[in-house]
């Protein structure tokens, strides 16, 4: 990868520091009958890259959109740095800008901008919400690209694009207003093994520059690589928590157990 | 002679094309707002949109048009042919506009949505930067149909007196009584006024899928 202009490099990651970055305290979501998200209180402190497994349905993604508010939590309270959103009452819009402005979220089918090219995805946002010149903007972004290899890409059509190279750029266009936490909705699913580990290089990369990160994954070898904590969610809860090491190889709860060795047979 | 009956006939094409512009563009206009009401959070709006949308589609062009000129035209306002014409057809125009593009609106992935929410961009230019354009390409087949079957029935506007060609046609032929001939070259004008709208949609669309399709 090329060499990076928007960040130092650092020879190893970041410590962590002490103050939670992202803190959940008795988040639910519950549609209608059912409830998605049944009470999960977490803290992530700056620099740390969290990893979420956990069966289908568990409640993983929900989780993750509820962080920055795609899915109003029905009960509980999300803060981000000294944003705080309680679902006891309805947020401002000024309130969910600046939450949403301090999170970056890369989802599983992309959603790249089809009318808008490569480069024009990447600075749209830029343009809008942070009041960035074309100019700056595109030059932001053209260094955003080189950083995950796809400085060629500037002036294509998404559609022109492998699925590998597409969720590459929405990686780029997520980066490129500066967030201070990014979210990953299991970014590989859609891709065939191969353009999945590209894409992993650039996740990695992130984390090794001390990017604050929750990858919501069903590949638990990247979950353990790239994370230092591992959470197992099953039926809306968290049902085991510890370092990639302790939940991979030694699960206290049953029902992590039960999912680790079906994915381990798998 | 057979000149003479084309170029009669021939007189009304300016008055269909203004009628079939004329009534697009009011109900490509009045159709936005129309279907944003079948998105409104209020039930109250949202079921006067569909009210609206049932009562101008379920009555016949013609007697929307004999509702304007004469109904309304008679003492309420002043209004000629060509106005009543123009608006009867645009109404009904802006009720069908808003349901192709409340399809056009559905058949837009949500994770458009998501990720235009996610980049935090405010509600203006989630819809004028992501959505209507995407919207708008959706929309331009159904849009174009729409239109070349608009052009076909402003022919009722003759009924109320705009000169059009279908309009012409009938005087021609009472003045020459050459019916099939006349008929003949009316319809032959329609189908070459639609050819090119036909293929300059295919053009336009073919090129613009080309840039977006997934």
């Amino acid at each position: 990868m090329n060499a990076d202009p928007l960040l130092e490099r650092e020879g190893s990651r970041r410590k962590a520091s002490e103050t939670p970055l992202l803190r959940l305290e008795g988040v639910h979501k519950r549609y209608a009958e059912f409830e998605a998200v049944a009470g999960v209180d977490l803290q992530v402190k700056t620099g740390e890259v969290v990893a979420i497994i956990g069966p289908s349905g568990s409640g993983k993604s929900t989780l993750l959109r509820c962080i920055n508010q795609l899915e109003p939590p029905t009960a509980g309270r999300v803060t981000v740095g000294d944003v705080s959103i309680d679902a006891e009452r309805e947020p401002s819009r000024r309130e969910l800008m600046q939450l949403r402005r301090s999170v970056g979220m890369v989802f599983q089918s992309f959603n790249l901008f089809p009318h808008l090219t490569v480069l024009r995805n990447i600075s749209l946002a830029q343009e809008r919400v942070m009041g960035r010149s074309r100019k700056q903007a595109d030059e932001v972004s053209r260094q955003l690209l080189a950083r995950v290899g796809l400085a060629d890409k500037a002036d294509q059509y998404p559609n022109r694009c492998s699925g590998g190279q597409q969720q590459r750029i929405a990686i780029a266009r997520a980066l490129a207003l500066g967030p201070q936490l990014m979210l990953f909705d299991e970014p590989t699913s859609a891709l065939d093994p191969e353009l999945g580990l590209e894409v992993h290089a650039v996740i990695r990369e992130l984390a090794a520059n001390g990017m604050t990160m929750i990858v919501v994954t069903h590949e638990m070898h990247f979950a353990e690589s790239v994370s230092e904590r591992v959470i197992v969610m099953a039926d809306g809860r968290i049902v085991e928590e510890g370092t990639s090491a302790q939940v991979m190889r030694d699960p206290t709860s049953e029902r992590a157990k039960r999912f680790l060795r079906a994915v381990a047979d798998r | 002679m057979t000149l003479e009956i084309v170029r009669s006939i021939a007189s009304g094409i300016p008055w269909t094309l203004a009628v079939t512009l004329a009534a697009f563009a009011i109900g490509a206009a009045l159709g936005a707002p129309l279907c944003a009401m079948r998105f409104s959070s209020f039930t109250l709006v949202r079921g006067l949109a569909g009210a609206l949308t049932l009562f101008l589609r379920a009555i016949p062009p013609l007697v929307w048009l004999f509702l304007i000129f004469f109904g309304l035209g008679f003492g309420y306002l002043q209004i000629n042919p060509f106005e009543a014409a123009a608006v009867g057809l645009g109404l009904i125009a802006a009720a069908n506009m808003a349901e192709i593009y409340r399809g056009a609106l559905a058949s837009i992935h949500h994770g458009q949505w998501e990720a235009a929410f996610a980049l935090n961009l405010s509600a203006r230019h989630r819809f004028l930067d992501v959505i209507a354009p995407q919207l708008l390409r959706v929309a331009l087949p159904s849009g174009a149909s729409y239109a070349i079957g608009l052009l076909k029935d402003t022919a009722i506007a003759s009924t109320i007196g705009v000169s059009e060609i279908a309009f012409q046609a009938y005087h021609t032929s009472q003045r020459t009584f050459h019916s099939l001939d006349v008929y003949a070259i009316a319809g032959l004008l329609y189908i070459l006024i639609s050819l090119p709208m036909a293929w300059a949609t295919r053009w336009a669309d073919v090129r613009l899928r080309a840039r977006v399709a997934r």
